[in-house]
């Protein structure tokens, strides 16, 4: 983490009566930067957006911008535009009314406002809407008029609060492409938060993964993508299938003994903090392949066999989509061809794209909790 | 039986009570304006204006004059109900508010005629303390007192309608407003009050067609010339059985609120436009 940044969040504590919704967050951005923040509901993410913002007063810690403390500070004192989720146009003004309020605000001319309003319609393609109310906006022009008035005061930071989440799926990849491209334009710091995993890729130069009101990981997408950092974030960020397994490390390999529901395999540690004894694996359905017939016995380098059998095939596009039940487990991979129902396969899983991790508690096995701050160690390793 | 007497067997009841209590009454009074002992014609208005002229004048006057009051009144109180940032005085404000909702004008006519007095409540309040002389106090109880019973019955009334038009405002377009810098009072006037005009004037409408109607106020405050139209239509049935006049001003006062309801009208047609 970079110890200077230009809007920084330390040690931020924010709940809502007794309960805590952010503990003790830390998070620095540096100038023109896209962060993301990502979580599932109930993560904090929305929580920390509005507490940057000043709508929430958080019950300890600071954020201060450009190293200015501004924890005390009210919401527009802050230098900072909020984009709403709802966009909360003001219904009864025209867009270009709405546009130019902030700088109605600030005492500004009338030829100023028009000339600014004027420019900001051009940028966002709201050319000749200026004299129409929101009632008669599609989604995606409201979308853009809300940017345009977080936009028209020139913040600092620009603060979006999923704005993109009440828009149709096919304008949604083409807002998502225009606000970065605006972004970087402007070179303006901004803060998106959602809970979309692909958006956050799209758009983010880092992602801030949240979990329970603390960071979980951040890195770049690629990084969070490759590389998650604990079972939690690997599920995030799409590997959704999980399996058992137990393991020995020697030296820079990690061996993985044949279990009820996998052969043997040989796998590099390739750095990761793992430990001798049961761990969990996950993988995404489109990282795997299915091979036909039985395993030989002998232990696979460098990929993990599981054997299995399959439960149902969906064409969902590009791929044939499979259930391939593993022992207890139903798994989804994905396949260029379909295989035929009930056919005895086995799930390939390439070492590069099956994360381990040292299994944390199993109902089953109540002595398995063989490590405990592995977690946090993986986060700081991560944290870089 | 076939269905569509059924059903109109059914609505059969509701419409009766319509046509005899409400239309038929209408019809007759409506046609009661326009009967003189010569025949049909408009002696009834000539009269009305003859007698009573000032007092139509003074009607619609303190009418508007406490609507303008009970607008300003309700917006200041559910403005911060909405946008208070102290929780404690909110509730407060939010429980005690209502009170008057539950007192009917007739109690408020009796409470304020003890404390408007010249010798009343009020009076050796300020007298008491010292603000003014017993020979500086005025009695209220004359259009002031007519406003102030108007105000403080119906100020709750259009407040309760106009917080809760002012509740289900989208949380978000406040925020966005104190997020780019306005005041709270910039808030409630540009932001919060535009988006509950209909409401707001609904409540408004409703007040002034009930004060033009109420009886009991103008009776007990203002014992004296010009008085309101209710007390003049009851004095010309009491004290006469002038049916005619009574009418005739009561067409006057329904042709008062009829132009209210105009407005009104208009005005939602063209934010529908």
């Amino acid at each position: 983490m970079t110890p200077q940044g230009f809007l920084t969040i330390t040690d931020l504590s924010a709940g809502y009566g007794t309960t805590r919704v952010l503990d003790r967050l830390d998070l620095a951005i540096v100038k023109g930067e896209f962060v993301a923040l990502l979580g599932s509901s109930g993560c904090g993410k929305t929580t920390l957006l509005r507490a940057i913002a000043g709508f929430v007063k958080p019950s300890a810690g600071s954020i201060s911008v450009n190293g200015t403390d501004v924890t005390r500070q009210p919401p527009d004192k802050r230098g900072m535009a909020l984009v709403f989720q709802s966009y909360a146009l003001w219904p009864h003004m025209t867009v270009a009314q709405n546009i130019g309020y902030g700088l109605k605000l600030r005492g500004r001319s009338k030829a100023e406002i028009a000339r600014r309003v004027g420019e900001l319609e051009d940028l966002l393609g709201l050319a000749g809407l200026g004299q129409r109310k929101p009632g008669a906006l599609s989604g995606g022009q409201r979308q853009r008029v809300a940017l345009g008035r977080a936009l028209a005061i020139d913040p600092q930071i620009l603060l979006l609060d999923e704005p993109l989440s009440n828009l149709d799926a096919r304008i949604r990849l083409k807002v998502r492409h225009d606000i970065s491209a605006l972004q970087k334009r402007l070179g303006i710091t901004a803060v998106h938060v959602t809970h979309d995993r692909e958006e956050a890729m799209v758009m983010a130069d880092r992602i801030v993964i949240l979990d329970r009101g603390r960071i979980a990981q951040q890195g770049t997408p690629q990084a969070l993508y490759n590389r998650p950092a604990s079972p939690f974030v690997a599920a995030f960020m799409g590997a959704e299938n999980r399996i058992d397994l137990t393991g020995r490390i020697i030296a820079d390999r990690v061996e993985i003994a044949a279990g009820p529901n996998n052969a043997p395999a040989d796998l590099p540690r390739d750095g990761r903090p793992l430990a001798d004894g049961p761990l969990e694996a996950r993988f995404r359905a489109e990282a795997a392949a299915i091979v036909a017939g039985e395993s030989d016995g002998n232990p696979a380098r460098d990929a993990l066999d599981l054997p299995g059998r399959i439960e149902a095939a969906s064409y969902p596009g590009g791929a044939w989509r499979h259930s391939v039940r593993v022992g207890d487990e139903v798994l989804l991979v994905d396949s260029p061809t379909p295989f035929a129902l009930g056919a005895a396969v086995r799930i390939r899983i390439p070492a590069e794209a099956l994360f381990l991790f040292v299994r944390q508690s199993n109902p089953a096995d109540p002595e398995g909790s063989l490590s405990d701050g592995t977690t946090g160690r993986v986060l700081e390793a991560s944290e870089t | 039986m076939p269905r569509r007497l059924l059903g109109l067997l059914l609505v059969l009841p509701a419409l009766t009570v319509i046509l005899f209590l409400f239309v038929l009454p209408l019809t007759l009074s409506v046609v009661g304006a326009f009967e003189t002992e010569a025949g049909y014609g408009l002696g009834n208005f000539t009269k009305s204006f003859a007698l009573y002229s000032s007092d139509i004048l003074f009607t619609v006057v303190i009418v508007s004059l406490s609507t303008c009051l009970i607008g300003l009144f309700s917006i200041a109180i559910g403005g911060y109900l909405t946008l208070g940032e102290n929780p404690r005085a909110v509730a407060i404000l939010r429980w005690l508010y209502r009170w008057p909702l539950f007192i009917p004008f007739i109690v408020v006519g009796q409470v304020l005629r003890t404390f408007l007095a010249k010798n009343g409540l009020m009076n050796n309040i300020l007298v008491g303390a010292g603000l003014i002389t017993p020979l500086q106090a005025v009695s209220f109880l004359d259009w002031r007192g007519i406003v102030i019973a108007f105000v403080w019955k119906q100020t709750p009334f259009v407040t309760l309608l106009l917080a809760g038009a002012m509740a289900s405002v989208d949380r978000g377009t406040i925020e966005a407003a104190r997020n780019l810098g306005a005041s709270r009072l910039r808030i409630l006037i540009e932001i919060l009050v535009p988006q509950v005009a209909t409401t707001l004037m609904v409540g408004l409408v409703l007040s002034f067609v009930t004060m033009m109607s109420v009886l009991s106020v103008p009776l007990m405050i203002n014992a004296q010339s010009p008085t309101m139209l209710t007390a003049d239509i009851a004095f010309r049935i009491n004290a006469y059985g002038d049916y005619g006049v009574a009418n005739a001003l009561g067409l006057i006062s329904l042709a008062a609120t009829a132009c209210v309801a105009w407005f009104y009208l208009r005005q939602s047609m063209r934010e529908r436009g």
